[in-house]
């Protein structure tokens, strides 16, 4: 068979067609996609990497509601301008706990991954509340409200019973702890937790120090 | 799954896809199919009386295929693509990370080392390296302490006084850069009581002006304040104990100071040791104690 009887064959039956193209339209995935889902380095979390609290897990939360990704991204990425501006550069394994991942690629504010420990709380919730009273330049649009919403403690077990259903290493008595631990808070607060762990503690190895 | 499954697994479709390719633009051109061209009576009939002539593919698109796959080969051989196997060039993406910062230190470590090493006098007589100095404090520090490091929002402290909470020599303030600092003063309300906190508020106010012979706050201040503020005021850098013989109040006078003192205060500063060099650290420092600064 030559490429034009195939060709011929293809176009005269429409279930081969479509099986064809298919098939075709798969194959990037099947390599590229297919394996990072079970690569080890891409799924096994850093020695270091913790998964979220209640409050931050709450944090994340909002922080995808409010659509902060949007003009933040979550990896610094290996070049030497990006690890001397932000810090280490992102592992993959520093992701494992994240789903979804928040990487994004999209930065009209600055990269978020080494923000934890930067700035103190105090400073997040001025910042957040009215970014411009600290940062007068900034463009980023104030979030007044978190700090008069209460931090939804409702499903914040549930959450947690699915999130380890898929690998986080939550306890009986974390989960249960949970609820207790959103008493009180604002989801301001949440968002100022999940800031201050996002990146921390960076990857202890070689060569990834801002020089 | 093996291990070396998926290295195998992305080698084959690779290898397969560019393999596949290869056979299907032959055989178009060169298969003998009819790519040589039959004109309108070849191919298929479509609703009674529609032809598809077979026009040949024009050869422009043929080499350009060809030069696409000898790419494809190339690149696979010389980088990472194929399942585990490291290319020729064993390039990284951490290995390209680690030649820019090698070649990074061998044009500016050694600069760098001097300032480090250098007298705070000597860098602040460099206008460039304060001009440096001044763009290190604008992405590092004015987030909190201003742009002009005034000081903002009554909570980050005006780096431009003559207050300096931590003390303000050198040595003391690359300590505050490099470790940070957590300043904790208790709330005294419950101690005091209202007029309690109204009078030693009332006697902090005062203090400015030397310290009162009769105050009715004087007792109690002289009772639970002395031990990190001093007798006359004047404060303990080593505790983060802000002077209270000055004029200058970090959170703000008024119902800020009962604030203080009622409720306490718990002023804290970001270690900054990690993300900056000692070069930087020293510009900082240099930057600011020059006299034009405090």
């Amino acid at each position: 068979m030559n490429a034009v009887e195939l060709h011929k064959k293809l176009e005269s039956n429409a279930g081969l067609l479509i099986f064809g193209i298919l098939f075709v339209s798969a194959i990037g995935g099947l390599v590229q996609v297919l394996p990072s889902v079970f690569q080890d380095s891409l799924v096994t979390p850093t020695a270091h990497t913790e998964p979220y609290g209640a409050l931050e897990l709450v944090g994340r939360d909002i922080y995808i509601r409010e659509g902060c990704g949007n003009c933040h991204s979550q990896q610094v990425r290996p070049l030497l301008a990006e690890v001397r501006r932000y810090g280490p550069y992102s592992r993959a394994g520093e992701s494992a706990y994240d789903r979804p991942f928040l990487w994004g690629s999209k930065r009209t504010g600055p990269d978020l991954h080494r923000i934890g420990g930067k700035y103190t709380d105090a400073w997040h919730r001025l910042h957040l509340v009215s970014p411009r009273a600290v940062v007068p330049k900034s463009i980023m649009p104030g979030y007044p409200w978190l700090a008069d919403a209460p931090a939804d403690a409702g499903d914040i077990a549930r959450k947690m019973r699915i999130l380890r259903r898929l690998g986080h290493p939550y306890t009986d008595a974390e989960i249960a702890a949970a609820p207790a631990a959103l008493q009180g808070k604002t989801e301001l607060d949440a968002v100022v937790a999940y800031m201050q762990v996002l990146g921390r503690p960076p990857p202890p190895d070689e060569g990834n120090q801002a020089p | 799954m093996p291990a070396g499954f998926w290295g195998g697994w992305v080698l084959t479709l690779t290898v397969l896809s560019v393999v596949g390719l290869a056979w299907f633009v032959f055989s178009l051109y060169f298969g003998g199919g009819g790519n040589q061209g039959g004109g309108e009576d070849e191919g298929p009939v479509w609703d009674g009386d529609l032809r598809e002539g077979a026009h040949p593919a024009p050869m422009w698109w043929f080499w350009m295929t060809l030069a696409a796959l000898v790419f494809s080969a190339i690149y696979l051989m010389l980088y990472p693509g194929l399942g585990s196997y490291a290319g020729a060039l064993r390039w990284t993406e951490g290995g390209r990370l680690a030649a820019s910062q090698a070649a990074w230190n061998t044009e500016f470590a050694e600069a760098r080392a001097a300032i480090a090493a250098a007298p705070l006098d000597e860098l602040q007589a460099d206008p460039k390296l304060m001009a440096a100095a001044g763009g290190l404090f604008g992405r590092h520090c004015a987030a909190c302490h201003g742009a002009d490091a005034g000081g903002q929002a009554n909570l980050f402290p005006n780096l431009t006084d003559a207050e300096w909470q931590w003390g303000g020599d050198a040595a003391a303030i690359e300590r505050t850069i490099r470790e940070g600092r957590v300043a904790v003063m208790v709330g005294w309300g419950a101690v005091l009581g209202q007029d309690g906190v109204a009078a030693v508020t009332d006697y902090v106010r005062e203090l400015p002006n030397g310290v009162p012979a009769e105050h009715p706050g004087k007792t109690r201040y002289e009772q639970f304040c002395v031990a990190c503020h001093g007798a006359d005021g004047a404060g303990q850098p080593l505790l983060g104990a802000p002077s209270l013989a000055n004029d200058i109040s970090l959170y703000g006078d008024g119902e800020a100071l009962v604030e203080s003192i009622r409720d306490g205060r718990g002023g804290e500063m970001p270690a900054f040791g990690e993300r900056l060099d000692d070069s930087q650290i020293r510009l900082l420092v240099a930057w600011l104690t020059r006299s034009e600064s405090s």
